[in-house]
């Protein structure tokens, strides 16, 4: 006899996962790849998604579909898989699990815009629910070029794909760019919201994956000594720098032409990490109690929505040749497929105010740049000075006020600067750091974001993914900007930095005249 | 008080007058300004067996790799002529191929008279602020009492190398009763947390649901020495699914039929080999073979066969404690299933 699935309702609960784990359950599924012959796939998508399997994490019964253009068979698609995993892989290439894992592993071929590779797709997936009593979830991932987003999305609505059956999920991840600007994201959530619900949308930004960027919260609300300090009452200003030390190599320049350090970065990933840093207290843990304050944050950021208050408080740049790592490297309109009359920004600083009761006053720095001196993404909360009454009159006066940072990436953790006596019979103070690094006390690697994004949309729970109306005030913002540099009549100028230096002159002055300092890194 | 290069504890590190510990930590530190002294945790690691001590600084050298403590190693041995020794030494590795970060041991010998002494000289030498993780190696002996409970926050043992498994646990209650803020870990339970993993994931297969109603047989295997482990998790999938234990193996369900329990010890096992549930016309199972590092769990319904691989839990104790002090929490399920366990000895 068969188990019978048809007495299945939502009543139907596992009792064995009660206390288990502390997380939404990820529950078996198909998982439907869009792009899967690409390097997004190969390098990140397979590497997660095994990874996930080698520790058990992955739900018995996942089956991953491949969709892509090119003709390739089940046993061609895997081997190539194979061959990136056992580069990539984070804990290395265990082959008995991966033969179990590859075992799920199919390739479909269609075009993008063919319907009927649609039909076919959606009767490859009722033939695996068939096992199941006809029931099943699915899950698909948009891994292609952006252009495409639309044109899956609806044939996926008409292939009826969208719908989930009787008591199952039907969820869809869309991987970045959201949109290039607020009418392409508008016009994108617009044809999500025909095809999925709200509720079924994760939109990828892999940020928020980081274990630092989820231990942001943890940090704010888990330590009493901090919350009350976190306002404008305390705090001078805050700064995220997101450096990287790598230029345009390898044909990367034909991409970023067309999006630039602002919208590849700053839309997305830094405002994100801007409004874990800046938000009130979710009143609860969950997806939408923590996005309700996130968005708050973006919506109150004031716009720069002239040229002139752009030129104030945004400064873009390009590098010119200079020297990275002791290497020479050329200039970013020198650079692989990027056009020599390039308008194209490769930093950005850009200075936010944000319009609430806690940070009335408090200025955000964002800075953000290819060809700088070394990688590296941190958030730094500068505290103001203590009254300087008792010590303003010794030598040296005292050291500046305490910095709290949290690196996101590379070396994870998290220090804070203090004022401390020198040792010795006279009184003279320096600046101590206490120092916590993730790798030194807990010796065990993180999972990479990808890992856990893609089970936490397996198991439904959609905190680390934009909401539609994130994006959508992101790009409102960020709008005012793009206008000002490419339609206004007067342009904020194009500033220029040596590679290998910490970025433009005008950058420097633009936090000066607040009277502070971009953070030494 | 000599250290000759043929001493047999020379490995332990420098040994040094008892009271001149933490002078000589901090002398150990200055030596290198490249070395990092990481810390999350006081770890005491107790064992009264003869050369506990030395095999005990071997294991520390590797668990301090993920789990950075100040680890206070203490051998007892009653029976030798009163005296203490204790030595001091840093276990150190790269991270990230760089930095060398390192985690302090003190380690003691306490002979003859215990009580009393052996409280003192541990607890002088805590680092402070930093939650302490007592690691009971063996049966619990006088020297476990309801003082030394009191300052543990979390008490870690291994049943299943106890005669009298009923006994230990009655003698922790004692130690413990109203002290609610210890945590109280059972390397048995440990041991088939993957297994519970397994089981609870298969069941998030609708076919494994709906079978769930009509489970009449459970087979659990197991090595010799792991009886307590497969008892246990049979409990919990009592506790957890409502069925009441009606003796000799036999449960009832919530809506009164019956469930019929085997439970079978094979040297041939893996710790533990089997848990497998099955329902008129479904299987649902986890198994390992002895030696393998995964646990295979699979579910068959006719034609239905859905299989996948998940890691083994390990077998070393100091592996089990590693991976318990990674997890944290605070125990609760097996302090609820631990009265249906009992029953079930
Ligand atoms: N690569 C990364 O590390 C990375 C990181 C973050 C975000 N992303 C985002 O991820 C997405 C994919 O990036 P990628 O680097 O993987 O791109 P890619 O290497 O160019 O891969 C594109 C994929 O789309 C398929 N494709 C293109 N046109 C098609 C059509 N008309 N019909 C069917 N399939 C078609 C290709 O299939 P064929 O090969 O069969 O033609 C290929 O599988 C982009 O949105 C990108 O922004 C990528």
């Amino acid at each position: 006899m068969k188990a019978s699935v048809e007495t299945l309702g939502t009543a139907m609960s596992n009792p064995f996962r009660e206390d288990l784990v502390s997380r939404n359950r990820p529950e078996p599924c198909t998982v439907v790849i869009f792009g899967a012959t690409g390097d997004l796939t190969h390098r990140k998508l397979i590497p997660a998604l095994y990874n996930l399997a080698v520790g058990g994490e992955l739900p018995t019964g996942v089956n991953i579909i491949g969709f892509a253009r090119r003709e390739k068979s089940d046993g061609e698609f895997r081997t190539g898989l194979e061959v990136l995993n056992r580069k990539v892989s984070r804990s290395g290439h265990d082959a008995e699990v991966w033969d179990n894992f590859i075992h799920s592993v199919s390739y479909h071929q269609s075009e993008f815009n063919d319907a009927r590779g649609y039909a076919s797709l959606a009767k490859r997936i009722d033939e695996i629910d068939a096992g199941r009593g006809g029931k099943g979830n699915r899950l698909f991932y948009i891994a292609s070029a952006p252009e495409f987003f639309d044109e899956i999305l609806i044939q996926l609505k008409g292939a009826g794909l969208n719908k989930a059956k009787d008591g199952c999920w039907a969820r869809v991840i869309i991987e970045k760019p959201f949109g290039t600007d607020l009418k392409t994201a508008k016009h994108l959530n617009k044809v999500v919201s025909q095809t999925f619900a709200e509720k079924d949308t994760y939109r990828i930004d892999h940020y928020l994956g980081k274990e630092t960027a989820q231990n942001l919260m943890v940090l704010r609300f888990a330590n009493a000594i901090f919350e009350p300090l976190w306002n404008s009452r305390y705090i001078s200003h805050l700064q995220i720098t997101c450096s990287e030390n790598l230029g345009m190599e390898g044909g990367r320049g034909g991409y970023y032409e067309k999006s630039g350090a602002l919208r590849d970065m700053v839309q997305n990933h830094l405002l994100q990490l801007l409004s874990l840093v800046a938000m009130e207290p979710p009143t609860d843990l969950s997806a939408d109690g923590v996005r309700d304050e996130k968005v708050k944050v973006i919506r109150s950021l004031r716009q720069w929505d002239t040229p002139e208050k752009v030129a104030e408080n945004v400064i873009r740049a390009q590098y010119t040749a200079g020297h990275v790592d002791g290497n020479p490297v050329p200039g970013y309109r020198e650079e692989d497929r990027v056009s020599p009359t390039s308008e194209t920004e490769a930093y950005v600083a850009v200075r936010l105010l944000i319009d609430t009761w806690r940070w009335s006053g408090v200025p955000f720095y964002i800075r953000m740049g290819k060809r700088l001196p070394k990688k590296s993404t941190e958030i730094s909360v500068h505290f103001k000075e203590a009254p300087s009454v008792l010590f303003s009159a010794l030598p040296g006066g005292v050291p500046g006020g305490n910095v709290l940072v949290i690196r996101i990436q590379p070396d994870e953790g998290i220090s804070l600067r203090m004022v401390s006596k020198i040792p010795g019979t006279s009184l003279r103070l320096e600046p101590v750091k206490m120092d916590f690094h993730y790798a030194t006390s807990f010796g065990k690697g993180s999972p990479e974001a990808y890992e856990r994004l893609i089970l936490d949309a397996i198991a439904g729970d959609a905190t680390l993914f934009a909401r539609r109306d994130e994006v959508e005030e992101a790009w409102r913002f960020i709008d005012h900007i793009e206008r000002a540099w490419h339609e206004s009549d007067n342009k904020p100028p194009m500033a220029e930095f040596v590679a290998g230096s910490w970025g433009p002159r005008e950058a420097d002055e633009m936090i000066k005249k607040d009277g502070f300092a971009w953070r030494r890194l | 008080m000599t250290t000759t290069p043929t001493d047999e504890y020379a490995e332990l590190g420098k040994e040094v007058p008892v009271s001149q510990i933490d002078h000589e930590l901090r002398a150990l530190w200055e030596q290198d300004d490249a070395r990092t002294n990481a810390s999350l945790m006081n770890l005491v690691v107790y064992t009264e067996r003869r050369g506990g001590l030395l095999e005990n600084s071997r294991i520390i050298g590797d668990l301090a790799r993920e789990n950075a403590c100040r680890a206070i190693l203490v051998e007892i041995a009653r029976e030798e002529e009163t005296s203490l020794r204790a030595w001091i030494t840093a276990h150190c590795h790269l991270s990230d191929g760089r930095k060398s970060v390192c985690s302090e041991q003190i380690a003691f010998r306490l002979t003859g008279r215990v009580t009393g002494r052996f409280r003192n000289t541990v607890f002088s030498h805590l680092n402070s602020d930093l939650p302490l993780i007592f690691w009971w190696q063996g049966k619990l002996s006088e020297v476990f009492t309801e003082r030394l409970a009191s300052v543990m926050d979390r008490l870690i043992v291994d049943s299943s190398s106890w005669a009298d498994a009923k006994a230990g646990f009655a003698r922790i209650a004692e130690a413990t009763e109203g002290n609610t803020a210890l945590v109280v870990q059972d390397l048995a339970w440990t041991r088939c947390w993957q297994y519970r993993v397994g089981i609870a994931g298969l069941f998030d297969d609708t076919v494994a649901q709906a079978a769930l109603g009509g489970i009449a047989g459970i087979r659990i295997c197991h090595s010799p020495q792991n009886r307590n482990t497969a008892l246990q998790i049979l409990a919990w999938l009592a506790v957890q699914a409502g069925w009441k234990h009606k003796g000799a193996g036999v449960f009832e369900t919530r809506d009164g039929h019956r469930i019929t329990a085997v439970i079978e010890s094979s040297p041939d096992s893996a710790p533990l080999g089997l848990v497998e549930l099955s329902s008129p016309g479904t299987t649902v199972r986890v198994s390992r073979e002895k030696g393998s590092a995964h646990l295979l769990r699979e579910i068959e319904s006719g034609d239905y066969k859905v299989s996948s691989l998940s890691p083994a839990d390990p077998e070393a104790a100091e592996s089990l404690v590693a991976q318990q002090l990674s997890r944290g929490g605070k125990n609760s399920l097996f302090l609820k299933v631990l009265p249906t366990f009992l029953e079930l000895l």
